[in-house]
């Protein structure tokens, strides 16, 4: 086998893993451009905040779900009821490959509550002045 | 065409098993292991010492070349604490005090925090992963040369009393109209160290994926390593848009493109938003590698790993991605719609959650474990505390009816230096006392140390508490002189006696680093009875890094793993000769750290310095607006580059492999995704695209910001020229590939023929996208200013990618790049694999998206 056919198994055999942990952050961040990036768009012409905030709350709802999803896999992925190791702290493919969910797995959970914190002003404030 | 060749690939037993490492080496093949690796890594002496690239040397050097721009830009603020000591002083005048404070600013961020951390990074990353070096040592060398230059000229600026004077965020119209070359010195003097940084964080991120020893999987990485990724990964995310904003900020100044004028249809704000998009997660670039610092210290102090590695890890990349959603809160008073704001507060908020998760996990650590409370943990200690207090007003002040209060008082003063002191400062004096006995092989005073601690941390706080009354009570930041009527005089006072304090403090840590210390003994091997790999380190002091690169398989691999010095030391592990005396390290697979190849180092040169001359003068000349010099220099800094890549990387070697121990035998040269340089292109034209991403923002920032953008009967590009540059560029990328696929099928001499005609499309490409514009005006307004500069981006970059594909045809020619060891083509075509994405949006914002928005 070439270096680079080990490398791409190496890849391949993670690359479920690398983007569930990247898939969170990345929802978490088109999420907020997208609500920044309209907002300035519908303030900048007619103020007309109503479908904005409806809009912000179903890409919301959305984003929530995706991220849920991701967190799900990542937990199944980290497997920690199974063999309840918290650490996945020795040199194995397995712990390695543990390890990834469990970070995923965390990394959804901040995505998570962002989303949620970024949509709250859109539920609580009616206007753009 | 012939049968496509393979480079050869790793042979031999891996992973090496116990009956193996057990096998004893004779002592005579140890000293001759030694002796051979003496020579390799032997540091050059006499006036050549400075000719060194080895990240020992030049790790040192820059920690404390940062080290020495701390204390100026210190000295400055106790000048400025000396003027507000009273009200109505006249210490200093008024623009003298607006050039210390803006210089304060400015050095403290871009020629002490940010280079801090590369400075350690450099120094320790190869300890923490095991390694020889840093996979670019010349690399390193030559942006610490840059930082030395630019750093001595953006602060020589005020011995010739022409320093900037805007503030470090330099706010245009402000800023753009000041008389002077001040921010013009600001502008390209601190370019020129942005570029330094990226390519630092660059050489670092590679270093954490593909320099880590054998074994030392993603899950066992020190968490150093993954905060360097992190942090690496910010800075090539974040600098870009700064350097796009220098870049149209310089064009007004030098040629009058109205980017920041709003008579002739520009926007300060644009500003604005380009600096603090960096500007934000600039603090938690800042903040992250100090707190790797304690992730570091901690476990070594409470004597058990830390607690909760995956949970750290994830904070780390959850702040860094987090710490971009948050720049408009420093904008909270510029009039953008409230729910805007309200975005940015909730996200300023949010980030609270992984900052604090690091922060409950070191003080979880250090609850059960067995903590005795050393030098450096004393530091830690205050870092938390102080940081603590300052994530609280930081709470605070991403509540936007708080803020407005707020705004722009000693409030801010107090709350950015209680991040900035907790979050850095301390955690990097933690540091040295820790790694120390590492790098200097000494200890440093532990009653100096305490006297130092206790100054600092009282002085700061008495220094920086009142300041939050200050603000509450109104005084504005910035200000030079006050009115004794105003009633702040004696909160002032009190600053000012903390200030002298926290210099005492410095005076007595900077004589205990600088001191004489002969006559200390020689210090045990790992005094502090560390886990992780730096503490393998030779006492008394080797040059080679590590005396054999040892397979990894659990993350203290010094607590965890039975006899592993034993066995470095011994040369049992890999690479424990250098039979050709050359500087070589292992190199090895991004997720699991399996050996891929031996990578060549390179070794002292004077090339570095001279490129780094030669790059200053192209920065510094155009500050007094002598442009032929610059372009001689510049020309001159590409001669010297390409002299250096020629001469020193991607040789085909003299021997395929290499036998590097254990019955392993490795490769000796890789190409395209396996090797090193292959990351290091990726990773920089991440960055640069970045850059271009943040002047097309530019764009479409006009378009929705102002109703005048494209103005009523505005000349627009000429569309053939556009879709002639857009065809060409196109050949010249399809080519490029064509030429790297067919010189690897061994088709030399149509490769070579496809690299020429490349070259001549590029040229042809360049020139239409040149043509497309001329007929517009840049002075005029900013919607032909923004179309001129994404032209000269796009100009630019071609004129660089004709260079490289040259390059590539001279190594064809003269027997360095040939069907096999193709590394410079293929790192070449990824180049314009980016080049040509950018190439084809600037045709369509320069051709179509006129038409879109009329």
């Amino acid at each position: 086998m070439t270096n680079r056919q080990q490398e791409v198994r190496e890849f391949r055999d993670e690359a479920l893993s690398l983007w569930r942990i990247t898939f969170g952050p990345v929802i978490w961040a088109t999420h907020f451009v997208a609500c920044y990036g309209l907002t300035s768009l519908i303030c900048a012409t007619d103020g007309q905040v109503d479908e904005l905030r409806l809009g912000i709350g179903i890409g919301t709802l959305v984003a929530l779900v995706g991220i849920a999803w991701l967190g799900w896999q990542a937990w199944r992925q980290w497997d920690v009821l199974h063999n309840r190791d918290w650490e996945n702290d020795s040199g194995t493919s397995q712990d390695r490959h543990q390890f990834l969910g469990h970070a995923a797995f965390l990394l959804a959970i901040i995505s998570f509550i962002g989303v949620t914190y970024v949509s709250l002003p859109a539920l609580l404030i009616g206007t753009c002045q | 065409m012939n049968e496509r060749e393979h480079l050869p690939v790793a042979t031999g037993p891996y992973p090496p098993t116990e009956e193996m490492l057990a096998v004893p080496v004779s002592k005579e093949e140890q000293e001759r292991g030694k002796a051979e690796l003496r020579a390799a890594w032997k540091t050059p002496e006499g006036w050549r010492y400075f000719s060194a690239v080895n990240n020992t040397e030049v790790g040192v050097w820059y920690c404390l070349t940062a080290f020495a721009f701390m204390l100026i830009a210190g000295l400055l603020a106790l000048a400025i604490r000396v003027q507000l000591a009273f009200p109505d002083n006249t210490f200093l005048d008024a623009d003298r005090f607006n050039q210390f404070f803006t210089m304060h600013g400015s050095a403290m961020m871009f020629l002490f925090a940010v280079p801090m951390f590369e400075a350690i990074s450099i120094l320790l990353l190869p300890a923490f992963c095991g390694a020889r070096d840093m996979p670019f040592p010349r690399l390193s060398a030559f942006g610490y040369w840059c930082f030395l230059i630019g750093g001595c000229f953006v602060l020589g600026s005020l011995i010739f009393d022409a320093g900037p004077k805007a503030g470090w965020f330099m706010y245009p119209p402000l800023a753009t109209k000041e008389e002077g070359i001040g921010p013009d010195v600001w502008l390209l003097g601190l370019s020129f160290i942005e570029v330094a940084s990226i390519a630092a964080a660059v050489e670092l991120i590679v270093g954490s994926l593909k320099c880590r020893p054998p074994g030392m999987r993603v899950n066992i990485m020190p968490l150093y390593a993954w905060y360097v990724m992190v942090v690496g990964g910010m800075i090539l995310f974040a600098f870009p848009p700064l350097i796009a904003g220098d870049f149209l900020f310089e064009l007004e100044r030098s040629f009058d493109w109205p980017f920041f004028d709003p008579t002739r249809g520009g926007d300060p704000v644009l500003w604005q938003h380009l600096f603090w998009i960096f500007g934000h997660p600039e603090v938690y670039i800042v903040f992250l590698p100090s707190i790797a610092i304690a992730a570091m210290i901690v476990p070594t102090v409470a004597q058990r790993p830390i607690v909760g590695y995956s949970w750290i890890v994830l904070s780390a990349v959850g702040t860094g991605f987090l710490s971009f959603g948050l720049w408009v809160h420093h904008m909270f008073t510029t009039g953008l719609p409230q729910l805007s704001l309200g975005f940015f507060s909730a996200a300023s908020e949010a980030v609270v959650i992984p900052t604090g998760i690091q922060l409950f996990a070191f003080v979880a650590t250090l609850m059960v474990g067995r903590v005795k409370m050393s030098l450096p943990m004393l530091w830690i200690a205050g870092a938390l505390a102080i940081f603590v207090a300052g994530g609280l007003t930081g709470v605070m002040l991403a509540i936007v009816p708080f803020n407005w209060q707020v705004h722009d008082t000693y409030f801010i003063v107090a709350h950015l230096h209680y991040t900035l002191f907790g979050g850095m400062v301390f955690p990097v004096i933690a540091g040295v006392y820790y790694f120390y006995p590492f790098f200097r092989k000494k200890l440093l005073s532990e009653t100096l140390g305490r006297w130092a601690f206790w100054l600092i941390f009282t002085g700061f706080n008495v220094t920086f508490l009142p300041m939050h009354l200050t603000g509450l009570r109104g005084m504005p930041r910035r200000i030079f002189t006050y009115p004794e009527s105003a009633g702040w005089g004696t909160l002032n006072m009190i600053s000012t006696v903390g200030a002298f304090v926290i210099a005492a403090g410095f005076a007595v840590f900077v004589y205990d680093l600088l001191r004489s210390k002969k006559n200390q003994p020689q210090i045990p091997r790992n005094p502090w009875g560390a886990g992780t790999l730096e503490f393998s380190h030779d006492v008394p002091d080797e040059a080679w890094g590590v005396r054999s690169i040892p397979h990894v398989t659990s993350r203290y691999p010094l607590w965890e793993q039975d006899k592993i010095v034993e066995r470095m030391d011994a040369g049992r592990y890999y690479l424990p000769d250098a039979p050709d005396h050359q500087r070589e390290t292992i190199v090895t697979s991004v997720i699991d750290a399996k050996p891929v190849y031996v990578q060549r180092v390179t070794g002292p040169a004077w090339i570095t310095l001279w490129a780094a001359g030669f790059t200053g003068g192209a920065f510094i000349f155009p500050t007094f607006h002598m442009y032929a010099p610059a372009i001689v220099c510049g020309a001159f800094a590409i001669v010297c580059v390409l002299y250096w890549l020629w001469t020193a990387t991607a040789r085909p070697p003299k021997d395929q492999m290499r036998d590097v121990g254990l019955g392993l035998r490795l490769p000796t040269y890789a190409s395209g995704p396996d090797s090193v340089g292959w990351w290091a292109v990726w990773i920089t034209m991440l960055g640069d695209a970045t850059a271009y991403a943040s002047l097309v923002f530019g764009f479409f920032f006009y378009w929705t910001a102002r109703p005048d953008f494209p103005p009523e009967g505005a000349a627009h590009p000429t569309g053939l020229w556009v879709a002639c540059a857009a065809a060409a560029l196109f050949l010249t990328w399809a080519l490029t590939v064509t030429a790297r696929e067919v010189n690897r099928r061994g088709g030399v001499a149509l490769a070579r023929g496809a690299l020429l005609v490349a070259m001549a499309a590029a040229a042809g490409g360049a020139a239409s996208l040149a043509a497309s514009v001329t007929a517009l005006d840049p002075t005029t307004h900013v919607y032909p200013a923004i179309m001129w500069a994404l032209m000269v981006w796009v100009v630019v970059h071609v004129g660089a990618g004709v260079i490289m594909l040259g390059y590539c045809l001279a190594g064809s020619l003269f027997g360095k790049l040939t069907s096999l060891y193709d590394a410079d083509l293929q790192n070449v075509t990824l180049f314009w694999h980016f080049l040509v994405l950018e190439a084809l949006v600037t045709a369509t914002v320069l051709g179509l998206v006129p038409g879109w928005l009329a």
